[in-house]
């Protein structure tokens, strides 16, 4: 491994364990929020949802809450997430026990977990830095590295048998058990980890976009250049007409950076509700797959569980490249006229 | 009426799912060396494409 991507590895996974207590903080915000909200909404709403759901069986939209840490309610997504994140950053910390220098490495192939480990991030790395290009790669890969391997392990982890099938229910009239509260459900079949990792990339993506149209310069004079940066970024005129075009051009990228807004102002939702919707639509068609014909419960939902694992894996690389571009489309300058002129070629 | 909703932007969302996985598929057989470019390209339009479903869902009422 090269010095610099062996550095890199080290920072990241020592940035795993901060990202991850930052996304379960922003995570139990707005999950308490969520709540709030719904319990004003509740009461004429639990007896349609409950009578509703008696006749179809299909997954509830929200995660159902299991019991309460204080204040906070914690939902069978929740666990899943812990479960993950926990797995991960103990995996991370076996798999980099024995890393070392370059030169004191040199006569020794890395073996087991730190093999795979090694290849994980250093693809990642090597792929993600084909998109952003060397100097934000450095910046950046901590946080897109940590994003994909988590929502791919995520999305893995809720196919393994046993999730969404075991936990607390009741018995109807007919003495049938219906299934309430699975201990476990897909991590990201629940909209409010989905939307707090939109949100903890967008708070990445102002910090990374101010630093980079700033320019050089550091403290409040940095944040009022680069805050003027991305402004100029996104409205200023891109012509070198003269004259009346001058003017017809500057009105004309005005509305467009206007537009460029509510595009950028969109991101976060359609982050969220795209991880969200695959995976909960995935789980959703598992169990409609295993009730279609209940002799052969055991055998229709197989090739759905190929394409589930296809689905996790895309999706961890969609979330990944659509944050990565939308970082690079901001941090990018117009002032490179002769890489951009090689790149058009 | 909501139903109606949901399944036009379907399938308008899968002819365009569909248009980007050709046109993927004759550029990775025109120039099979830009094929990693190519797939990332298709990913992400996919993906945009693949959103309009997820508006129409939760918009419709």
């Amino acid at each position: 491994m090269k010095p610099a991507a062996l550095s890199t590895l080290r920072q990241s996974h020592r940035s795993f364990a901060a990202i991850l207590v930052l996304l379960c903080a922003v995570l139990s915000f707005v999950i308490t929020t969520a709540n709030a909200a719904e319990e004003h909404a509740a009461p004429p709403h639990a007896a349609v949802a409950a009578a509703h759901e008696a006749e179809h069986h299909g997954l509830p939209n929200a995660a159902p809450v299991l019991f309460h840490i204080g204040p906070l309610p914690v939902n069978n997504s929740m666990i899943i997430t812990w479960i993950v994140a926990l797995s991960v950053i103990v995996f991370a910390q076996i798999a980099t026990k024995r890393i070392r220098s370059a030169a004191e490495a040199a006569h020794e192939v890395p073996s087991g977990a730190q093999n795979f480990w090694e290849l994980l991030v250093e693809g990642l790395y090597n792929f993600l830095g084909e998109i952003l290009g060397p100097k934000l790669i450095k910046i950046t890969f901590w946080f897109f590295a940590t994003i994909f391997i988590f929502i791919l392990f995520t999305n893995w982890f809720g196919l393994i048998p046993g999730v969404g099938t075991v936990g607390m229910g009741h018995h109807d009239a007919q003495g049938f058990f219906h299934l309430d509260r699975p201990l476990l459900r897909g991590g990201n079949a629940d909209l409010n980890m989905t939307a707090a990792m939109a949100l903890t990339f967008f708070a990445f993506w102002i910090i990374w976009a101010v630093r980079e149209n700033a320019h050089g310069k550091t403290g409040p004079a940095g944040v009022v250049a680069g805050g003027w940066g991305i402004i100029k970024h996104l409205f200023a005129s891109k012509g070198s007409e003269t004259g009346f075009m001058k003017v017809f051009l500057i009105v004309v990228f005005f509305m467009v950076g206007l537009i460029e807004v509510v595009s950028i102002l969109f991101r976060p939702v359609s982050l969220s509700f795209r991880l969200y919707g695959n995976v909960f639509a995935g789980e959703n068609i598992l169990e409609s797959m295993q009730n279609l014909v209940p002799s052969l419960g055991w055998l229709i939902p197989v090739p759905f569980y190929f394409l589930e694992l296809l689905v996790g894996l895309v999706q961890a690389l969609v979330f990944t490249l659509l944050t990565s571009v939308f970082t690079l489309l901001i941090c990018t300058h117009e002032e490179e006229p002769g890489e951009k002129a090689h790149a058009n070629h | 009426m909501s139903n109606l909703h949901v399944g036009l932007a379907g399938l308008g969302s899968a002819i365009g799912v569909g248009l980007i996985g050709a046109r993927a598929a004759e550029a990775t057989g025109r120039n099979p060396g830009a094929a990693g470019a190519v797939r990332n390209v298709a990913i992400i339009f996919a993906a945009l494409a693949e959103g309009i479903i997820f508006f129409a869902i939760y918009l419709a009422k």
